[in-house]
């Protein structure tokens, strides 16, 4: 009978249930936050300059479904407001808060620095310099589905990364506090570029600033259409490593010894989450807070386990910037707030409450 | 079972050479302990060993082969590793970390099943840390850390194990409980094990076999009787200890040297 196939007879007492990781409790949050998820896209469909009332926006919504026959007892003009203009931007916050939350926790774990945020590495500077070119520059390019700006910035936010990881980099291996300051200093020359051509064309000074703070107004499903595929593969690939990012939480050399290549890993987090963020930040700017709270948020109330953390930050990140967008556009109606703005001013406070109440270690 | 060797290894750090053309073999069902001074190069062996660290030149073989072409995954299937002071991310209980063991056992879409709990619950009774499963790392002590590593390291069921100073921060009763259950381990299963450590009575009382090194090549090799005696001590460690026979075991013993004639000349 060899040692690992050794059947463990003479000690053959089961771990007491109460030992295991509390599993149950947490796959119940997250049928409760899908749940939530979905109140929380029909309520916000209900919000706006049209006060439109819950049950024909469920109807709306239910009856393009298929094999839901709903006969129609509202106006066109009321369906479009709600799926041509309201519903796609309440998908695209709810990716773009989904994307954010989970490229966040990545980079918390895989840093092991709770400091981290999907920003650390130049993303948010490269797309800012990007779509700041293309708001100066007098042309009009498309390429991808995209026009110009959001273009510009998803180019900007994936080359900003690609020259941070190779300036990093040391011979096969990347060291992680390298990787750090590297994009910080790559981030601080960007952004300076950016100061710099804001203040030489004042008369896009009003979209830039719009941009950089972050907002979802005039959303179509095509942007939705563009965000969507980059979402799921790279949420995909993150919640499919998230048993290895546990075992990274070890530190390099005890994950190399249970079985993970280190640098292989860091290679596969580091481009789903930068993906994930390129997409969401090229078309909404910079939204901040949100990738570096709800992941602590979600570690405060569920614990550290990345198997559970990323999709539950995932679905919280979602419902908050829903939340946070509804707020945005309804506060000094009809004008928009920027909702960077509000995510720090609506988050901080409750984040601040988390922190006092738990006395959990946090990371 | 696992043949474990090196041949002709040398390992640097940067430009500093800290082990310099190393041989040797250690084969299944036996103990051999690594003894030497700090900065010997007694850890960079045990990293070379479980491919933390790549050797300068010269190759690291486990059952002939080269130990660089193996999968990581595949190699901690092979080799589990003790790792000293282990640093271990507070907000984990102890039950997570250990069952961390699992982890090569594990493919990409799988979960830890009943058998993998019972395989860690089971390391943890026999490291006596049972009672500490659903505490975090934040809350244990250094030498209860060190315990549930211990447990992580058996929960991995590999056919050697590396001990980078297992015992360090132990108290003596748990110095010896541990490298009892390894002992026993090793000698029921035919493991192979490698240890480093610091304690030269632990190491006779406990190792088949002694490598004593001294600026990163082996000073004597062989049982603890062969290597561990006064001039050997003295050319390595310098003139400091003193080596008698132990009255139960018949293995040499350490004490440091007490020096009477330098107190005597005190009272003068």
């Amino acid at each position: 009978m060899s040692w690992q196939q050794a059947k463990l007879s003479h000690t053959n007492q089961a771990a007491p249930a109460a030992v295991y990781p509390h599993r149950r409790g947490r796959v119940y949050a997250i049928f409760g936050l899908l749940l939530l998820f979905g109140v929380m896209v029909a309520f916000a469909t209900t919000v706006g300059s049209v006060r439109i009332p819950l049950s024909t926006t469920i109807d709306i919504l239910l009856s393009k479904l298929p094999l839901i026959d709903i006969t129609p007892h509202w106006t066109s003009a009321l369906e479009t407001i709600i799926l041509e203009i309201r519903l796609p931007r309440i998908i695209l916050a709810g990716l773009v808060g989904a994307a954010l939350a989970i490229a966040g926790a990545t980079y918390q774990g895989l840093f092991r620095n709770p400091l981290a945020d999907p920003y650390l590495i130049g993303v948010a500077q490269g797309a800012a310099l990007g779509a700041v070119v293309g708001f100066v520059l007098p042309i009009d390019w498309q390429g991808l589905g995209l026009g110009t700006v959001p273009l510009f910035a998803f180019i900007g936010a994936l080359l900003s990364v690609a020259v941070v990881y190779t300036v990093a980099r040391v011979g096969k291996v990347m060291p992680v506090t390298t990787l750090i300051l590297a994009g910080v200093a790559l981030g601080a020359l960007l952004s300076s570029i950016v100061s710099f051509l804001i203040i030489t064309s004042p008369e896009q000074i009003h979209g830039i600033m719009f941009w950089l703070m972050g907002s979802f107004s005039l959303t179509h499903w095509s942007e939705v259409a563009f965000v969507l595929p980059y979402m799921a593969v790279g949420v995909g690939v993150l919640l499919v490593y998230a048993r290895s990012l546990n075992v990274m939480q070890l530190g390099e050399e005890q994950a190399q010894q249970l079985g993970i290549d280190v640098e292989k890993l860091k290679l596969i987090l580091l481009t789903a989450a930068t993906l994930v963020t390129a997409a969401a930040v090229s078309f909404v700017g910079i939204i901040g807070f949100v990738g570096i709270i709800i992941p602590h948020a979600v570690r405060l109330i569920w614990g550290p386990d990345y198997r559970f953390l990323l999709p539950l930050s995932v679905l919280v990140g979602a419902i908050f910037l829903i939340l946070t967008d509804i707020v945005a556009r309804t506060i000094l109606a009809p004008s928009e707030v920027p909702i960077g703005i509000i995510t720090a001013f609506c988050g901080a406070p409750f984040f601040l409450y988390l922190l006092r109440r738990r006395t959990k270690v946090l990371f | 079972m696992v043949k474990l060797e090196m041949q002709g290894v040398t390992l640097a750090y940067g430009d500093k050479k800290v082990v310099e053309d190393m041989t040797f073999q250690v084969m299944p069902g036996e103990i051999v302990g690594l003894v030497g001074p700090n900065g010997c190069g007694k850890s960079t062996i045990i990293k070379a060993l479980s491919r933390v660290v790549t050797p300068y030149s010269g190759t690291v073989l486990i059952n002939g082969r080269d130990i660089s072409r193996i999968p990581r995954r595949e190699l901690s299937l092979l080799i589990s590793v003790i790792p000293q002071i282990p640093l271990l991310p507070s907000a984990f209980t102890a039950f997570e970390i250990v069952l961390m063991g699992r982890n090569p056992h594990l493919g990409l879409f799988q979960y830890e099943g009943p058998r993998d709990m019972d395989i860690a619950w089971q390391a943890m009774e026999q490291t006596s840390t049972q009672c500490l499963a659903e505490r975090r790392i934040s809350e244990l002590s250094g030498g209860e850390i060190q315990c549930v590593v211990i447990a992580r390291a058996l929960t991995q069921k590999t056919q050697a194990i590396l001990l980078d100073e297992p015992t360090a921060n132990l108290d003596i009763s748990r110095q010896i409980e541990i490298l009892d259950l390894v002992k026993g381990l090793c000698r029921e299963n035919k493991l192979t094990v490698v240890a480093a450590l610091h304690d030269l009575n632990l190491a006779a009382h406990y190792c088949d076999r002694l490598l004593l090194i001294n600026r990163g090549g082996i000073h004597a090799e062989g049982t603890p009787i062969e290597v561990i005696n006064t001039q050997n001590l003295e050319q390595v460690y310098g003139h400091g200890s003193y080596v008698h026979t132990h009255p139960l075991s018949g293995l040499p013993a350490v004490l440091p040297r007490v020096d009477s004639s330098r107190n005597s000349s005190l009272n003068k």
